[in-house]
């Protein structure tokens, strides 16, 4: 080893003086994200929480939630009638309540995504220069013409945003209610490309060791980071340095994933160990699905547009 | 334990992106049956020759055998001898994270013998004795990112005892264990070897080689053959420790009068004695 040097060796005076000076520095933007990264982890394991309680859904085959949910997502995709998908919202209600889930945190978890989604394509469809009509709440004249909601663009996006909600609540409910492995057998079962699932299914397990990475580095960062920055190009250039150690790192995993892989005769083709059998239950649960996604639809077109 | 050898490996040299160094002409034989330890320090190559080892990656130059047949890319494109290959030759990843890939633990440990083609009845039944026996029946159903690393570590020895093979090649397979796992770890590699598994493993560490390890094969930090031989003779040769950056020169004040011993890496010093070589603590 070469000489230490000499500065090493003396004792630092303190660039900056110990002790309080009242002034308090609120957590930027490295606690959030943080914050964001243990969110991710916490979700997760609430959710394999939920997967693994005895209620109605986790005792049905992955497959037969997966073909039934399938079902009531294309009626709900093809349903016209707020009040019809309404009630198909409502069943969804039930099923989450008979799977032993809380029904506040569900409703919180599907509409905290509706506003994100749908609200920037559903508002300017309210208005009445995109979707002429009568006007029920008129906001003034522009151009000589009255301008505010009409019925017609409330009805129709409120069809949007009834539409969404149900298939969310749907989605949410088929991926609360399942553990991973399972869906992406259910997945494979239903005849989804192998390399598709093995993508899937890696993708969501080296989620959480990049979590583990990222929040490593930030941590890091946080340690050597004596007085508190503002943004601006110092922080923009961290996190372009950050965002490329993070790739070097997942490609240089991915190799020796690969390499894992191929020591344990991967050759392209991945197969499971899943053998479980359909039940009555799921069978019951397949055609009640289906018989009423087919009411839904046929009622539906039976009230007319 | 037989004569045969194994593993043969002549000249091997191997550059990362053509352009650094990892192994300058190393030449190995491994009887079957045999515990070879793999001795260097960081960045001398061992990984490398290991991941030859299992075909993993090919030398730039010189030539492997193995099970008595030339192991090469081509050859390994091969169906039937990429399976026997792969079925006989079970590798240990010093970074678990990498080796543990699958959504739980039970099907990263059925991940091997389903490419192998076993039967389900017989991957259960393989699974269930595996993980009794390394005491991870607990943990069969969980994610790897629960795991502890003392707990992946397993899992990762678990997923390649299940495809039973005959070669197990062993990274750096203490690193980073808590001393418990660490015990444990070398007690199963020493019964394996007992019950005729060919085993060659990369490490930096000396103590327990002797119990753990029939032979040594010493890496110089110039990625080249530095010496084979059995772990006492390999231990006493202080020379050939020093130069392969396996104990460094430790030198401290006893009173008035300075004193130089070599000193093994990475452990504490414990003052057994003012000279001959230093006990590991």
């Amino acid at each position: 080893m070469s000489e230490t040097p000499v500065w090493l060796l003396e004792r630092e005076p303190g660039a900056f003086p110990f002790g309080c000076s009242g002034k308090r520095r609120r957590g930027g933007a490295i606690e959030k994200t943080l914050d964001g990264l243990a969110k991710v982890v916490r979700q997760a394991i609430a959710s394999e929480e939920i997967a693994a309680r005895p209620g109605l859904l986790q005792r049905l085959d992955a497959r037969a939630k997966l073909l039934g949910v399938l079902a009531l997502l294309i009626a709900a995709g093809l349903i016209r009638h707020i009040f019809v998908l309404a009630g198909l919202y409502a069943l969804t209600l039930v099923l989450a309540a008979a799977s032993r889930i809380g029904l506040r945190w569900f409703v919180k978890r599907v509409w905290l995504f509706i506003p994100l989604f749908t609200g920037v394509i559903v508002a300017p469809a309210m208005f009445s220069f995109v979707t002429p009509g009568e006007v029920v709440l008129p906001l003034g004249r522009w151009f000589g013409h009255e301008v505010g909601l009409t019925r017609q663009g409330l009805t129709s996006a409120g069809l949007i945003v009834s539409r969404v909600a149900t298939s969310i609540s749907l989605v949410v409910l088929l991926t609360l209610t399942t553990s991973w492995p399972r869906l992406l057998s259910a997945l494979r079962a239903l005849l989804v490309p192998r390399l598709l699932v093995l993508v899937l299914g890696m993708a969501y397990r080296y989620l959480f060791v990049l979590l583990d990475v990222v929040s490593e580095m930030i941590t890091a960062r946080t340690a050597r980071t004596v007085a508190g920055r503002k943004g601006g190009r110092g922080a923009r250039v961290v996190a372009g340095f950050s965002g490329g150690a993070l790739f070097g790192k997942a490609h240089a995993l991915s190799e020796e994933i690969h390499q894992a892989m191929l020591a344990r005769g991967y050759r392209g083709e991945t197969r499971s160990l899943e053998r479980a059998s359909l039940r009555i239950a799921d069978g019951v649960w397949l055609a009640a699905c289906l018989s009423l996604a087919l009411l839904t639809i046929g009622g539906d077109r039976a009230l007319g547009l | 334990m037989s004569s045969e050898p194994l593993l043969i490996a002549n000249g091997l040299s191997y550059s990362y992106l053509e352009r650094f160094l990892a192994l300058e002409e190393v030449s190995l034989e491994v009887a079957r049956g045999q515990r070879l330890a793999l001795l260097g320090a960081n960045g001398c190559g061992k990984s490398t020759l290991l991941k030859i080892l299992a075909g993993l990656i090919f030398a730039d130059r010189g030539s492997y055998f193995a099970f008595g047949e030339e192991v090469n890319a081509e050859k390994l494109e091969d169906e039937q001898f990429s399976a026997g290959f792969r079925s006989r030759v079970g590798f240990v990843f010093q970074n678990t994270d990498a080796q543990v890939f699958s959504p739980t633990v039970r099907e990263e440990i059925a991940f091997g013998p389903l490419q192998l083609g076993l039967e389900p009845d017989e991957i259960e039944a393989r699974i269930s004795d595996v993980t009794a026996m390394l005491e991870i029946e607990d943990l069969i159903e969980r994610a790897p990112y629960q795991l502890s690393a003392g707990q992946k570590k397993r899992v990762a020895i678990a997923s390649v005892l299940t495809m039973n093979p005959e070669l197990l090649l062993f990274d750096e397979p203490t690193a980073g264990l808590d001393p418990r796992s660490r015990h444990w770890l070398l007690e199963l590699m020493t019964e394996l070897g007992d019950a005729g598994k060919t085993i060659v493993f990369a490490t930096h560490e000396l103590d327990q080689l002797e119990s753990i390890a029939d032979r040594c094969l010493v890496l110089s930090e110039q990625h080249r053959r530095l010496a084979v031989g059995v772990p006492a003779e390999i231990l006493a040769d202080r020379e050939l420790l020093l130069t392969a950056n396996l104990v460094h020169e430790h030198t401290h004040r006893h009173g008035e009068r300075l004193h130089s011993h070599a000193h093994e890496r990475g452990h504490h010093h414990r003052y057994s004695g003012e000279h001959g070589f230093p006990s590991a603590g």
